[in-house]
């Protein structure tokens, strides 16, 4: 039993997914229909993507706490893009481009300023969410400036006979197995594992440091996408829970904080529990303010069960 | 036949680190395919000249040529560029990934569109690990976390990283310290293969019969300088000490005391963790006892086993006849020990707080005082520390106001307003000038002589050779030699620390 969990924590995780759907499944019979089932997903689809980006920047041995901001400052240059290229097919995929390429400079200056400067990743990350969150007030004050049909009727809807959704969550698990398979992963789990041993075996820490915190900007980048094509307009004060969200799902996946241990499916997973732990409490006809209670509460148990694990 | 020219030649090397000459006239030549032994007591430069050669230190001046080529060897990279690695005793692995993943950390196979060849790099592992096989242990392969391998396993990975990155020359710094025989064997037939094929060697060892076992040329150090170059079968251990000592004629020692008769105060029974092994002695009243050898042999994880810092794994420590087993320093600064470290910026300062807090804190422990009346703390601090001929603006000046020696002195003092019964000094002279050090030694005699019982640690002979009755010299792990009276000296001291009987 051990030696499966050993750096497999997510199997746990995958566990207690399959409970909650069964249970979930047993509250609201419907559950299982495709439909309901893409609804479900386009829902926890956002917290994916920014866990999964997260756990790059968890496993190098630092933290984001930006994302949540980035997805707001995404979501206000893309809609503020296309408005003003005039909401034609163009002006969609310009709003794209640039709401991807600000996702990209956000990382960029938290990897820049944390390798670069050495500046606390924690206290980094807080200060530039505060930047990002400024500027996204600043070009869109107000909530509004819907996006043109054909956004959120490609999000809605799907190609090759598949939803889009599950197009994107395929592309996400078929993007997080090949970055597993470049040398970029183990050096950024030496970095966060032992940075000393990392920087005296000659790696260039500083630059895999900044290439998760792109990763992390581009993950959120594509979140506030999916985002925007679910609320089909923008909205400076969006994904505000998301920066904590995401640790708990990476926390939940099997990551662990010091860094060095753990992967994106853990924690593709783990939002996927946060996401259901929401379901089961609404169809259990619990009151919603239990919803953010027995989530803190699981993280917790998550994390003592990290710990024991670590202390064996 | 023109000869091919050496791997390496270090000629006129010097370092200074602030005001203190850690090499002045460094020399060194290693030919093709040599395997080439650098020795010295503590402090001589050996480790410098090392970090020099792996460009993690840069000179200050002289020529260092690799294969007859000038290099300046700026940076760790650069070192490797030019065909040199060099084994870490420590911090080189990542606990976290495999064994094939730390050997190849940043020098993966790849594959098409390069993806890790996992496959190519676990065989290559795997047929590395062969080489120690039988004397490496069942648990042992490419897909094994570093985090779940034995000291001597961890060691062995760490030859085998060094030697996946195919190196013209290497640089083993105590790279046997945690093996057992049989993989010592093992590593020796490896090194003389590496020469058969080439690959030269600087060994670095505290134990002389291993240099003498595989090297087939010696460099002696003292001081900063190289004093000889020696071909090991021109030459005998006996003769090697010497060369390491110097020709010094010790005069009556200063402030030498008759060995102490005092009761035991201190009996450690037995104790080991970490590099420790079984170490048990007996301490009495009043007695300065030194902890000799070369630098990193448990002389410090004996020091933090006892403060609380580290603890023991095993064995049992006794206090005035009644157990102690601290947990951590604030246990045993109860239990009435003291530590003054070296390592003042690490052990010891609260940066920034006033010579006054600085002072007081251990008092304040000790005593788990609740509520602190400054003005009494001060009246009580400022009649001891001015015992102490140290100079300060005043008990509010920030403690970085003083000069190393200065705030040693206060650091001390914060031990003798705690009265401890027993003193740990690590290295407590390291970066202070002789005046001061001077004043530190009479500090300490003075306390022995109220009855506290001094174990201190040094990296310079001279220190415990000045200040004990009794060294007991520390190699691999173990006591190895239990000084007193007439064998010690210098000469002794450096032959106990080099693993030869006394």
């Amino acid at each position: 039993m051990q030696a499966l969990l050993d750096g497999r924590l997510w199997l746990i995780t995958l566990g207690a997914l399959l409970v909650l759907v069964g249970v979930n499944t047993a509250l609201q019979p419907n559950f299982l229909d495709p439909s309901v089932l893409q609804s479900n997903l386009t829902t926890f689809l956002p917290l994916v993507l920014v866990a999964v980006g997260q756990t790059y920047v968890v496993l190098g041995g630092d933290i984001d706490l930006s994302v949540g901001a980035i997805v707001a400052l995404v979501n206000v240059t893309t809609v503020s893009v296309i408005a003003a290229l005039g909401g034609t097919n163009e002006a969609v995929l310009a709003g794209l481009a640039a709401g991807i390429g600000v996702g990209l400079a956000c990382g960029l200056v938290n990897g820049l300023v944390v390798a670069v400067l050495r500046f606390q990743p924690i206290v980094t990350t807080f200060a530039t969410g505060i930047v990002f969150s400024g500027l996204a007030l600043r070009i869109l004050p107000d909530a509004g400036l819907p996006v043109p049909e054909v956004f959120w009727r490609g999000y809605a809807g799907g190609a090759f006979g598949l939803p889009t959704v599950v197009i994107v969550l395929a592309a996400v698990v078929a993007v997080t197995a090949v970055v597993a398979r470049r040398p970029f992963a183990i050096r950024l789990k030496a970095v966060g594992g032992q940075r000393a041993a990392a920087f005296q075996t000659g790696l260039a820490v500083g630059r895999l440091r900044v290439g998760a915190y792109l990763l992390s900007g581009l993950f959120a980048a594509l979140a506030s996408l999916c985002l925007t094509g679910e609320t089909a307009s923008g909205d400076p004060l969006m994904g505000q829970t998301l920066a904590l969200s995401s640790i708990s799902a990476v926390v939940l996946g099997g990551t662990a904080l010091a860094g060095g241990v753990g992967g994106p499916l853990g924690s593709l997973l783990g939002a996927l529990v946060l996401g259901m732990i929401g379901n089961v409490i609404f169809f259990a006809g619990l009151p919603f303010e239990y919803q953010t209670l027995v989530q803190g509460l699981i993280v917790l148990a998550a994390l003592a069960g990290g710990v024991l694990v670590a202390r064996r | 036949m023109p000869d091919a020219p050496d791997a390496l030649t270090a000629t006129g090397v010097t370092k200074r680190f602030g005001a203190v000459v850690a090499l002045s006239d460094a020399r060194l030549r290693v030919g093709r395919g040599e395997v080439h032994a650098l020795l010295g007591a503590n402090g001589c430069g050996k480790s410098t000249l090392c970090k020099i050669i792996a460009g993690t230190v840069a000179r200050d001046s002289g020529d260092i040529r690799v294969d007859g080529e000038a290099r300046p060897l700026a940076s760790p990279r650069a070192a490797e560029a030019a065909g040199i690695a060099i084994f870490y005793q420590e911090l080189s692995l990542v606990p976290q990934l495999t064994v094939a993943e730390n050997i190849h950390l940043g020098h993966e196979p790849r594959g098409a569109g390069g993806f890790v060849d996992r496959t190519a790099r676990d065989e290559s592992t795997d047929h590395l690990i062969g080489r120690f096989a039988g004397v490496a242990g069942d648990t042992f392969s490419a897909k094994t976390r570093v985090a779940d391998l034995s000291p001597d396993q961890r060691q062995i990975t760490e030859i085998l990283k060094v030697l996946a990155r195919r190196p013209r020359l290497i640089i083993f710094d105590e790279a046997t310290a945690a093996l057992d025989r049989r993989q010592v064997d093992v590593f020796f037939s490896i090194v003389r293969d590496l020469r058969a094929e080439g690959v030269s060697s600087i060994f670095i060892s505290h134990r002389l019969d291993e240099v003498f076992a595989v090297a087939d040329r010696i460099t002696v150090m003292r001081n900063g300088e190289t004093v000889g170059d020696f071909a090991v079968a021109e030459t005998d251990p006996e003769a090697i000490v010497r060369e390491m000592v110097g020709d010094v004629r010790l005069g009556p020692r200063p402030g030498k005391r008759p060995a102490a008769g005092g009761e035991p105060r201190l009996v450690v029974d037995g104790v080991g963790g970490g590099r420790l092994k079984d170490v048990r002695f007996t301490a009495r009243k009043g007695e300065i006892l030194g902890l000799g050898g070369l630098q990193g042999q448990g002389q410090k994880r004996l020091l933090a086993g006892l403060f609380g810092a580290e603890p023991f794994t095993s064995g049992a420590v006794l206090l005035d006849g009644a157990p102690v087993a601290p947990r951590r320093p604030a246990d045993a600064i109860r239990a009435g020990f003291g530590l003054v470290s070296g390592d003042r910026g690490r052990d010891a300062a609260f940066p920034g707080r006033s010579i006054l807090e600085n002072a007081a804190m251990a008092s304040l422990v000790r005593e788990k005082a609740h509520l602190i009346l400054a003005r009494r703390l001060s009246a009580r601090f400022d009649r001891m520390l001015a015992g102490l001929k140290t100079r300060y603006a005043g008990l509010g000046a920030p403690i970085g106001s003083l000069s190393g020696g200065n705030q040693q002195k206060i650091f001390i003092a914060r031990w003798l307003a705690a009265r401890p019964l027993v003193l740990l000094l690590d290295d407590p002279t390291k970066g202070i000038d002789l005046g001061a050090k001077a004043d530190f030694f009479a500090i300490i005699r003075a306390l022995a002589e109220t009855g506290t019982t001094v174990l201190i640690y040094s990296s310079e002979d001279a220190d415990l050779l000045s200040l004990c009755q009794r060294v007991l010299v520390f190699n691999g792990g173990r006591i190895t030699a239990d000084l007193s009276g007439p064998a010690l000296d210098a000469v002794g001291l450096t032959r106990a620390a080099y693993g030869e009987a006394a």
